[in-house]
C-alpha cells in the first residue's frame, strides 16, 4: 500500500470513530430535518382539516339558501346554522361549539343581487391563542373560493337572462396564454411556472454547495489542527513521507468524510424540503418538461468543477489551519477566512449575473464558490463553454492554492506560524 | 564519519536566540546525552535534527547528509520521539503502530517484523486492543518509545524519553536503549534535564545552557575533571553556579 493510502485510511479511521463528530454531521441532519419536515406536515395537515364553520342567515330570499347549499355540500366543510341577533352573539355560539369560522348572511342579500347590487356576506376567522391563524387562513380561502364560484354562477346567469352570447366570453372577454421559450424551444407553460421551477433549483443548489464548502473546510482544518493539539503533528512531520503526500492524504480523507456529511445533509434536506413541497402542492411540471436535461457532458463538467472547488476549499482550509492552535481557533480561523468568500454566493441565489454591476460581476466571478452554482445553472441550459472556462479559472487557483499549502508544510511555519489572540508568541 | 556532525549551530526565534553557536558530534553506535536546565536549547537542537526547524545559521548533518538541504534522505534515517508527544486518539495502539511499521517500511514482510518487534517493545500486550484515548500518560509514552524504536533507525532522536515513566518503566526504557545500541548498532541522541539518568545511560554527553555547550565528554571525563560525584555537580560548577547548603544541614 502507498503513503498516501496509508495516510488517509488512518484519517478515515480516526474521523469516524469520533463519535461526536459523526453524530454531528451525519446522525442530526438525517434525523433533524426530516423531524422538522414532520413538523411542518402535521401543522400543514392540522390546519387543512375540517372548516367547521357557523353560520346566520338573516336573509329570507333564494340566493341566500343558494349559498348554504354550496357551503354544505364543499368538501372539508362542516355547517352549523344558528340563530344570532348580532356578531358578538354568534361570536359566544360559535366558541360555545369550538367552531373557528362564521358566515353572515345579511338581511338584504337575496335582494341586493336580485336588483343588480352588490350584495356582501361576512366572513370571520377566530384565531384562537397561538395557533398563528394558519387554520383559519385555509378555511377562509376555502369559503371566498364556493363564493366565487357561486358569485360567477349568478353572473352567468344573469347574462343567460339578458344577454345573447357565450356567458364565459361576456364574463371574461379577455385570455391569455402563456408560453416559454427557453433553450429556443417553445414551451406551453408560462414562464411564471418556469422561474418558480428554476428558482426552487437556483436555491436549493447554492445552499447546498454552501454546507458542503463549510463542512470540508472545517474538517480539513479541525484535522490538521487536531494533529497540533493531540501533539502528533511534530512526528507525522518526521516521517519519512513527502510533506505533498500527507496534505494529500488529510485532503482526501477528510474530503471523503466531508461528502458522506454532505449526503446527509442533502439526504435530510430533500426530506425536509419533500414535506413542505407535498403539502403545499407541486407546480406539477418537471425540469424535463421544459427540455432541460442533463447531458454527460454537462454532467462530467459540473462534477469537474466541484471537484475543483472542493480542491481549493479544502487546501484554502488546510492553509487557514496552520495558525490555529487548536480544534477551536481552527474553527474560527476557517470561519473568518471562508465564509467572506461563501456568503457573496448567495447573491447568485436571487441575481442574474449579467444584470450586476460590472465590479460586482467580477467580484463574483474571482470567488472560487460562485462557479459550481454557476455551473448548476449552465449545466442544464447547455451551455458548456462557460463551465469550460470555470474549468480553466479553478484549475488554475486551485492548484495555485495546494501549491502554497503544500510549500508551507515544506517550511517550519507549519509549527511556528500562529496567531496570537491577544498573547505574546511562546518560544523556548 | 561520525553519525552527527553539529557546527555552529545557531536559532533565533524573532529576538530570542535560542541558540547560540552549537557544535558536537556523535559516532555511530554512541549514545549521546544532551543535558541542561529548561529553556537550554535541548529542543531546539533536536528539532533542528530532525528537520521540523531550520537553523538561522551553522549547519548540521546525519551521515553526511545535511538537515536542511537533504531534509527527506534525512528522516529516511531517523525516527524522533517529541517530548510532549501524543497518539492519535481514536486509534487502537496496534493501528498505531501498524500505520507507523507501513510507512517506515518500503514492502509488507518489513512492516510485520516491525510491528511485531513493536508490540514486543511497548509492553502493553492485550491493551494494544484498546484506543489510545483510554491510555495513561505512562502508557502512551510506552507505546510511543515502541514506535520509535521498532523502525530500527540509524539515529533515534529522544527528547526526554522517560517523561511521565515511572520508575520501574524508567529503568526498563533505559536498558532497551542500552541493548539496541548494544546489539544493533543504532544511535542514540538523548535530551534530559535528569542528569543522573543520563549519566547512567549515555556515553558521552554535552552540557548545554542558554543556548551554548559548556562542556563535552564522558561523564567518568567531566566528574573527574571537575572532581565531582555525580554529573549535576559538574553542571552546577561548569555554569558557576553556587550550592546553597540544604535547608536544615550544617549551616543553618
Amino acid at each position: 500500500m502507498s503513503d498516501f493510502w496509508v495516510l488517509v485510511i488512518k484519517e478515515l479511521k480516526d474521523l469516524l470513530r469520533d463519535k461526536g463528530l459523526i453524530f454531528g454531521i451525519i446522525i442530526v441532519p438525517l434525523i433533524i430535518y426530516p423531524a422538522l419536515g414532520q413538523m411542518m406536515q402535521v401543522g400543514f395537515e392540522q390546519a387543512q382539516g375540517e372548516t367547521k364553520v357557523v353560520l346566520v342567515n338573516l336573509d329570507e330570499g333564494q340566493y341566500g339558501e343558494l349559498l348554504i347549499k354550496a357551503l354544505e355540500t364543499a368538501p372539508n366543510v362542516t355547517l352549523t346554522k344558528i340563530d344570532a341577533l348580532s356578531i358578538d352573539d354568534a361570536l359566544e355560539k360559535a366558541q360555545e361549539k369550538d367552531y373557528n369560522m362564521i358566515v353572515i348572511i345579511p338581511e338584504n342579500f337575496s335582494k341586493a343581487i336580485e336588483s343588480n347590487q352588490k350584495a356582501m356576506v361576512e366572513v370571520y376567522g377566530i384565531i384562537k391563542g397561538i395557533s398563528g391563524g394558519m387554520r383559519e387562513a385555509v378555511s377562509e380561502g376555502r369559503i371566498n373560493a364556493i363564493l366565487t364560484v357561486i358569485s360567477e354562477y349568478i353572473a352567468k346567469l344573469k347574462i343567460e337572462q339578458n344577454m345573447e352570447g357565450d356567458p364565459d366570453a361576456i364574463l371574461k372577454p379577455i385570455d391569455a396564454k402563456s408560453f416559454t421559450v427557453i433553450k429556443g424551444r417553445v414551451v406551453a407553460v408560462p414562464p411564471s411556472l418556469v422561474a418558480n421551477l428554476v428558482a426552487a433549483q437556483s436555491i436549493s443548489m447554492p445552499l447546498v454547495i454552501f454546507i458542503m464548502i463549510m463542512l470540508v473546510s472545517q474538517m480539513s482544518a479541525g484535522s490538521m489542527a487536531m494533529e497540533k493539539e493531540n501533539k502528533t503533528l511534530e512526528t507525522l512531520l518526521t516521517l519519512p513521507v513527502k510533506r505533498i503526500t500527507i496534505v494529500a492524504g488529510k485532503m482526501v480523507g477528510t474530503a471523503a468524510i466531508g461528502i458522506i456529511a454532505a449526503i446527509a445533509y442533502m439526504v435530510g434536506m430533500r426530506n425536509y424540503l419533500g414535506s413542505i413541497m407535498s403539502s403545499s402542492g407541486e407546480i406539477g411540471i418537471s425540469l424535463e418538461d421544459l427540455g432541460l436535461t442533463v447531458t454527460p457532458q454537462g454532467a462530467a463538467l459540473f462534477v469537474l468543477i466541484m471537484f475543483l472547488a472542493m480542491v481549493f476549499a479544502l487546501s484554502f482550509a488546510m492553509l487557514l489551519a496552520v495558525f490555529a492552535e487548536d480544534t477551536k481557533s481552527a474553527n474560527t480561523v476557517v470561519s473568518a477566512g471562508i465564509m467572506p468568500l461563501a456568503f457573496p454566493t448567495f447573491i447568485l441565489m436571487f441575481a442574474d449575473l449579467e444584470t450586476l454591476p460590472v465590479a460586482i460581476k467580477y467580484l463574483l466571478l474571482a470567488i472560487p464558490f460562485s462557479h459550481p452554482i454557476l455551473a448548476s445553472r449552465a449545466m442544464l441550459m447547455g451551455e458548456y463553454s462557460t463551465m469550460y472556462v470555470s474549468v480553466l479559472y479553478l484549475g488554475v487557483i486551485s492548484t495555485l492554492t495546494l501549491f502554497v499549502t503544500a510549500r508551507f508544510f515544506t517550511t517550519e511555519k507549519i509549527l511556528t506560524a500562529k496567531i496570537s489572540w491577544g498573547r505574546r508568541k511562546k518560544a523556548e | 564519519m561520525p553519525m552527527v556532525e553539529v557546527l555552529n549551530l545557531e536559532k533565533d526565534y524573532g529576538k530570542v536566540k535560542a541558540l547560540k553557536g552549537i557544535s558536537f558530534y556523535i559516532n555511530e553506535g554512541e549514545i549521546f546525552g544532551l543535558i541542561g536546565p529548561n529553556g537550554a536549547g535541548k529542543s531546539t537542537t533536536l528539532k533542528i535534527l530532525s528537520t521540523l526547524l531550520r537553523p538561522t545559521a551553522g549547519e548540521a548533518k546525519i551521515a553526511g547528509y545535511d538537515v536542511v538541504k537533504d531534509a527527506d534522505k534525512v528522516r529516511a534515517l531517523i525516527s524522533y520521539l517529541p517530548e510532549e508527544a501524543g497518539a492519535y486518539k481514536n486509534l487502537t495502539g496496534y493501528e498505531y503502530l501498524q500505520f507507523m511499521a507501513r510507512l517506515y517500511a518500503k514492502d509488507r514482510k518489513k512492516a510485520e517484523e516491525m510491528l511485531e518487534l513493536g508490540v514486543k517493545l511497548s509492553g502493553l500486550g492485550e491493551r494494544l486492543r484498546d484506543k489510545v484515548s483510554t491510555y495513561s500518560k505512562g502508557m502512551t509514552r510506552k507505546l510511543l518509545l515502541a514506535r520509535a524504536l521498532m523502525v530500527e533507525p540509524k539515529l533515534a532522536i529522544l527528547d526526554e524519553p522517560a517523561s511521565g515513566l515511572d520508575i520501574i518503566n524508567a529503568y526498563t526504557i533505559r536498558q532497551t536503549i542500552k541493548r539496541f545500541a548494544r546489539e544493533k548498532g543504532i544511535t542514540f541522541l538523548v535530551s534530559s534535564h535528569n542528569m543522573l539518568e543520563v549519566e547512567f545511560l549515555c556515553d558521552r554527553v554535552a552540557l548545554i545552557n542558554k543556548g551554548m555547550i559548556v562542556e563535552t565528554g564522558t561523564p567518568r571525563e567531566l566528574k573527574e575533571k571537575y572532581d565531582a560525584e555525580n554529573l549535576e555537580e559538574v553542571f552546577m560548577r561548569t555554569v558557576g553556579a553556587k550550592i546553597s547548603e540544604p535547608v536544615g544541614g550544617e549551616g543553618s
